[in-house]
């Protein structure tokens, strides 16, 4: 019963935080045998006709636009593959970027369409289908780079530059090993980082080019420009982040068929021009696969 | 959510780094907040109109703003007119700034508190104006003021995780830096927590103290 679909009874224990680990081991024994024959939740979502995507409302993964409209580069992607897949309705749920995984658990959605970094820790959570991203670095200069800086590198040779970073992003952890935590200038936000630039608190920006270029798209009139995209390398071990869609564990025929369509979009050029208009562009895309991701402990 | 001593104690160098920045903070921009404060006070009393109404304005229009705009300002605005301070001393002179209106009215209210026949009487001896201030009034209106000051130094201690928003690293910049760093918030915001009240208590037991040894008891006319 469990595995069939989500009661309405485990769906209110499961949205308990505390009671998450029931509704779990509840369905455990039957979870199991669906396991291995690989799930039916894509054949229960082409009858309903409908497909429920949880996003998390961040710009430009996955987001609600001006005019109410589910969209971002994840939930266009998933639109266009459900549509292959059988599936005319799309449903969003918003919640935390941080419950996506634990709500996917227990039925709340059926697939994770926020852009997700595949990381082993979370591959023990759910099944990944192969990225639709990759997310290099980039560096916002004033206009005409007149320090020429291109790297992180660049920067730990030259003392007098400030490095502005965003803080609780991974490019905090990339500068304190590079040991260049004393110069750098802790912004709370992308939009102080860019303002920090141009009032020349800092003589650079460090961030994923994406995050840079959708900021600096909302502000086309800063004198300031990107450097080209780079993947840092920390300490020998090269740091890429890629994102992707999840899926539940005993979901993998729903997940492979998701692949599949997803894969030919990706190698007829239909995947870029779906997700350009987010700010993505020929550097974030990838033929990196879930499985090497899954394994890869070197970001 | 279960209290992690290994992590807790894990971040306490580095918060301990942050509250250095955050008494270096409060000192300086005690320091300000004191003597800009009765700087502005004997201005807004000049027998000038020129002088004393423009500072009354500026006094009410710097008071009657949060301190959090006018760190904005002074953080990405004023390097653009040109003049480029460190954030640290941006986040100190808007401290001191803000807080010197503030002791601005303690120090009004004690020179008012200094009886008219002190006035009348450094008149009466034809004393310069500099000397009215130093020797008659001034002596008589601080030390009564100094407990409210005090607490207004406590106040501003408490307001400067606010520089946070100007990439300052007190106390609160990196205890959230270590939280979003470790996905861990509750020991380095428990941590501040303490040591905020840590050196606060001292601190306003020291006013007291200082009110009761200042403050004379009302005289026997």
């Amino acid at each position: 019963m469990c595995a069939a679909h989500v009661s309405r009874r485990n769906f209110l224990m499961g949205t308990a935080a505390g009671a998450l680990g029931m509704a779990v081991s509840s369905c455990s024994t039957v979870d199991l045998t669906a396991q291995e024959a690989g799930g039916d939740l894509l054949s229960r979502i082409r009858d309903r006709g409908e497909v429920n995507i949880g996003i998390a409302n961040e710009a430009p993964y996955g987001f609600v636009d001006r005019a109410g409209r589910i969209t971002g580069e994840a939930p266009e992607l998933a639109r266009i593959v459900f549509q292959r897949l059988g599936v005319e309705r799309m449903n969003p749920r918003i919640t935390d970027f941080g419950a996506l995984i634990p709500a996917l658990q227990v039925g709340v959605f059926d697939v994770i369409a926020a852009g997700m970094f595949v990381t082993p820790a979370r591959c023990e959570q759910i099944l990944f289908s192969d990225p639709e991203y990759q997310a290099p670095e980039s560096l916002m200069v004033p206009k005409g780079n007149p320090k020429g800086i291109r790297t992180l590198d660049d920067i730990v040779a030259r003392k007098d530059i400030r490095v502005g970073l965003l803080t609780g992003s991974a490019n905090i952890s990339y500068a304190t090993d590079l040991g260049l935590m004393d110069r750098a200038v802790i912004f709370d936000s992308v939009f102080s980082g860019l303002d920090g630039i141009l009032a020349n608190r800092a003589d650079a920006f460090s961030l994923t080019a994406i995050s840079l270029r959708d900021a600096l798209s909302k502000r086309p009139d800063a004198p300031l420009e990107l450097t080209p995209t780079y993947v840092p390398v920390i300490g020998g071990k090269r740091k890429l982040g890629c994102g992707a869609f999840g899926f539940r564990r005993d979901q993998r025929i729903f997940r492979d068929a998701f692949n599949v369509e997803l894969n030919l979009m990706r190698a007829n050029g239909e995947l870029l021009s779906t997700v350009r208009p987010f700010g993505f562009t020929e550097s974030e895309m990838t033929t990196l696969t879930a499985t090497e991701l899954c394994t890869d402990t070197s970001s | 959510m279960t209290w992690d001593w290994g992590y807790a104690w894990e971040t306490l160098p580095q918060l301990l780094d942050g509250l250095g920045v955050t008494v270096l903070a409060t000192l300086a921009g005690t320091a300000i907040a004191l003597v800009l404060g009765l700087i502005f006070t004997v201005l807004r009393r000049s027998s000038s109109r020129w002088i004393a109404i423009p500072t009354e304005i500026l006094v009410e229009f710097i008071r009657s703003t949060p301190l959090l705009v006018q760190l904005f300002v002074l953080f990405f605005v004023l390097p653009q007119a040109g003049i480029e301070l460190s954030a640290f001393m941006t986040g100190v002179i808007g401290l001191g700034l803000h807080y010197a209106t503030y002791t601005s009215e303690v120090y009004r209210s004690g020179i008012e508190g200094v009886p008219a026949g002190q006035w009348e009487a450094a008149k009466a001896l034809n004393l310069p104006a500099r000397r009215v201030w130093t020797s008659v009034i001034l002596p008589q209106a601080v030390p009564p003021s100094i407990p409210a000051l005090g607490n207004y130094a406590i106040a501003m201690f408490k307001e400067t995780p606010q520089l946070t928003v100007i990439t300052v690293m007190e106390l609160l910049s990196v205890a959230r830096q270590l939280g979003a760093e470790n996905y861990r918030y509750l020991e380095p915001v428990t941590i501040i927590g303490v040591l905020f009240l840590a050196l606060s208590l001292p601190t306003a037991w020291l006013v007291r103290r200082m009110e009761r040894r200042l403050v004379p008891a009302p005289r026997p006319v």
